[in-house]
């Protein structure tokens, strides 16, 4: 047996200039994700639709919550084509969204077997007689219902209800490619699913300084990769070594300079790669004021080591929101496993909050950086990350 | 196990002929101890051939030595029997008591128990007086380990024992005293009816014994929480471990037999290992007046901050080149603590850069020779 899910998509619509780039994008990316198994995309009058295997309908499901571009999808219910089936069909996808709080419905019902002997409006409207007896309290509306139930009359009769929410936003690839600056923590993973979802496809940068940070620190990394992955369909990971820099920094910089100046010479690392990877902007997980050093004016200076556009898209982002959205995507549990990403020996207890920009940037540039950020970069250590259906999940390690 | 192991006070490499024999036991003497028959009779003389034995290591009655899980267990027997005693009750510990005992007595505290924590004096050894002196009238138990894990620091528990029995004047009875023996059993060895405690906690795999057997030395009764099938007086029902008593009954002979030539050899190490710490520009051991030969400390334990790197970047990097360390406390989680070395007073720039050093039987001079230049040229390189 089949299984057959409608596909919503949101913004495509609204693209008339590039719509069929962007359809081409969304269904090769569908058929890539599912392409260890036979499914057969189609659309139809501005309508998706996914065959797959009954067998595959979990690795479907889950790729189809995973998809940039996709609003929506539904799991269709197959019928024989008679209106008594067909009825306690749409009954039953009726009453989980009665006990959802849905007061009024629609039935949007299509006829393609011309030989059925009712038209779509007689089903819609024989449908809507049964739901109506069925649950009492329910009332018809069909310019802005609660919920709509769909059915739809080809070789068999499949019905759907509203379904599950997708990603939204925009096909992968459509924004262009760009770089995460990723770290251990909770933000800068939830930065790159948010810029994944408006249609940017990702590598990610890693900073790595061993021994100050762990083995274990990296897996984390590796593994917060790999769930980010299982969003855009693959992750190519960028390690760069990072312990010389650190000690050059801690050697040459004032104590409260050191954070300024580690991060202005992780864009400059970022700038070497996006060059070299042919990538379109770097992506961070700052947030205005989140901590001491996430200011406008030093963003402004470290900002001022790469000509890409940084792209922040936490920077007016309350934590309590992206930790909300860490957990939905499933990236905060590995987050905040206990291995440092940076050790507490390079932080300084007083860190220069607004840097001044002209003096910093001399100040900085006299250092001398350039070098040893650049050796940094050749030295990247790189792993492909495939997308799986299984992405990592945080492993409680008792202790 | 690494090329060069140097975390024994953590666990000891077992004795492979013990490890096979109890294996061998396990089959023979698989019987039931507290079954009637033949089989399980011969279990019991096995078992109680190892009581006995194990006994005569710690100068016990083989009748107060009670068979357990291990050195927590052992620990927590005496500990929740405390929940049992009727009214308003409180206990004294050191503030540098194992995670057995410290974390068992927050658990008595969330029940009702007011816990006294006595700190030590700043080269990490708890004074008799202040024990004594913490106690008050409804104290039922006193718990002081016999070595620190972290430290090496040898507690005066025989001083201890007598400051609490003057303390109420042999007109009341005491509370009862318990020691954590556990790292003192197989390095500087444990007397109990020398020190005169009431309970003391052994754990096998300190010495060279398996996993999962510990003992508990009683001079005096206890009521015990956990309740079953009556094993063991009742003190730890369960089914025995006739192999791991067996086992633990060995190694423990086999550390009495060679406890005097060990620990010269170990004051040999310990010289070394702390004359050479001292020679590296920067590093403290810890405490910081901590010498060679000094008979408050066990020489099989040393704690070294190498100031300006963490424990945690030492021990990986000596990690790396095979060499196993520990940062003494669990240092990975979220909330770093050094619970033992913040009692003493120790500033945190140290004790957030020590490493805990400690040696056994196969411990040797190269071992040191190659600790102290791989850790030289480590800090050298990383120190910040």
């Amino acid at each position: 047996m089949d299984a057959l899910y409608l596909i919503k998509i949101g913004e495509i619509r609204l693209k008339e200039g590039n719509r069929a780039e962007f359809e081409n994008r969304l269904k090769r990316d569908l058929k890539r994700r599912l392409s260890s198994f036979h499914s057969e995309v189609s659309s139809r009058e501005g309508r998706y639709y996914l065959t797959v295997a009954e067998e595959n309908s979990a690795e479907a499901e889950f790729a189809l919550s995973r998809i940039p571009g996709i609003n929506g999808w539904a799991r269709a219910v197959k019928v024989r084509k008679e209106m008594d089936e067909i009825a306690e069909a749409a009954v039953a996808a009726v009453a989980p969204l009665v006990k959802a709080g849905a007061a009024t419905f629609k039935v949007e019902a299509r006829r393609s077997d011309k030989g059925f002997p009712l038209d779509s409006y007689g089903i819609a409207r024989e449908l809507g007689g049964v739901i109506l007896e069925a649950f009492p309290g329910l009332r018809v509306d069909v310019h802005k219902p609660d919920a709509t139930i769909y059915v739809e009359v080809r070789e068999r009769a499949y019905v759907y209800s509203d379904g599950s929410l997708g990603v939204r936003g925009l096909p992968l690839g459509s924004g262009g490619r760009g770089l995460l600056l990723l770290s251990g923590g909770i933000d800068s993973p939830v930065a790159g699913y948010r810029l994944l979802s408006r249609g940017l496809a990702l590598e990610s940068l890693y900073f790595h300084a061993y021994p100050y940070t762990s083995h274990e620190a990296w897996e984390k990394v590796r593994d917060l990769a790999a769930n980010l992955a299982s969003f855009s369909g693959g992750m190519t990971l960028h390690t760069a070594p990072f312990t010389e820099v650190q000690l050059k920094i801690k050697r040459d910089a004032l104590p409260e300079k050191t954070t300024l100046y580690l991060r202005a010479c992780m864009m400059m690392a970022a700038d070497m790669v996006a060059r070299s990877r042919g990538l379109n902007s770097i992506v961070t997980g700052e947030s205005l004021g989140q901590v001491a050093s996430q200011t406008a004016e030093n963003m402004r200076f470290t900002g001022s080591y790469t000509d890409y556009p940084v792209l922040r898209p936490l920077v007016g982002t309350d934590k309590e929101d992206t930790i909300l959205t860490a957990r939905a995507i499933g990236t905060y549990d590995i987050s905040i496993l206990p291995y440092e990403d940076c050790c507490v020996l390079f932080s300084p207890k007083h860190p220069i909050l607004k840097a001044d920009f002209d003096a910093e940037r001399k100040a900085f540039d006299a250092l001398g950086f350039r070098e040893i950020v650049a050796e940094a970069v050749a030295a990247i250590e790189r792993v492909e990350l495939p997308f799986s259906f299984t992405p990592p999940r945080a492993i409680a390690v008792p202790r | 196990m690494a090329p060069c192991y140097l975390d024994w006070a953590a666990s000891a490499p077992p004795y492979p002929d013990l490890l096979e024999q109890a294996a061998a036991i396990a089959y023979s003497a698989y019987g039931n101890p507290s079954s009637l028959h033949a089989t399980g009779k011969s279990a019991r003389a096995e078992l109680e051939a190892a009581r006995s034995a194990l006994a005569r290591s710690i100068g016990a009655e083989p009748g107060r030595v009670s068979f357990t899980s291990g050195g927590t267990e052992a620990d927590s027997i005496p500990m929740l029997s405390t929940l049992l005693a009727k009214g308003e009750r409180s206990i004294v510990i050191s503030a540098i008591e194992h995670a057995a005992v410290f974390e068992q007595a927050r658990v008595l505290e969330e029940l009702g128990v007011k816990v006294i924590r006595v700190r030590p004096a700043p080269d990490g050894i708890v004074d008799p007086a202040a024990v004594a002196d913490a106690v008050r009238r409804d104290t039922v138990l006193v718990s002081v380990m016999a070595v620190n894990n972290e430290t090496g620091a040898v507690q005066p528990i025989g001083a201890i024992a007598d400051a609490l029995r003057s303390a109420r004047g042999g007109s009341e009875r005491a509370p009862f005293f318990h020691c954590d023996a556990v790292q003192a059993l197989g390095t500087v060895g444990f007397d109990a009816a020398a020190t005169g405690v009431d309970g003391a906690a052994f754990s096998a795999h300190k010495l060279g014994g398996p996993r999962g057997i510990g003992a508990l030395f009683l001079g005096r009764p206890v009521t015990p929480l956990a309740r079953g099938g009556g094993q063991e007086g009742g003190i730890r029902p369960g089914t025995h471990n006739t192999p791991g008593a067996w086992a633990f009954c060995r190694a423990a002979e086999r550390a009495a037999s060679a406890r005097e030539a060990s620990l010269a050899r170990a004051r040999l190490l310990e010289r070394a290992l702390l004359d050479g710490a001292r020679a590296i520009p920067g590093v403290v051991p810890l405490p910081a007046g901590r010498l060679p030969g000094d008979e408050r400390y066990s020489p099989y334990i040393a704690c070294l901050a190498f100031p300006g790197l963490s424990g945690e970047v030492m021990a990986r990097l000596l990690d790396e080149a095979g060499i196993a360390v520990s940062t003494g406390a669990a240092c990975s989680g979220a909330k770093k603590e050094r619970r033992v070395l913040d009692a003493m007073g120790v500033a945190r720039d140290l004790s957030f850069s020590s490493i805990r050093v400690s040696t056994g039987r196969d411990t040797a001079m190269p071992d040191i020779e190659l600790f102290l230049e791989r850790a030289a040229s480590a800090y050298a390189r990383y120190r910040v």
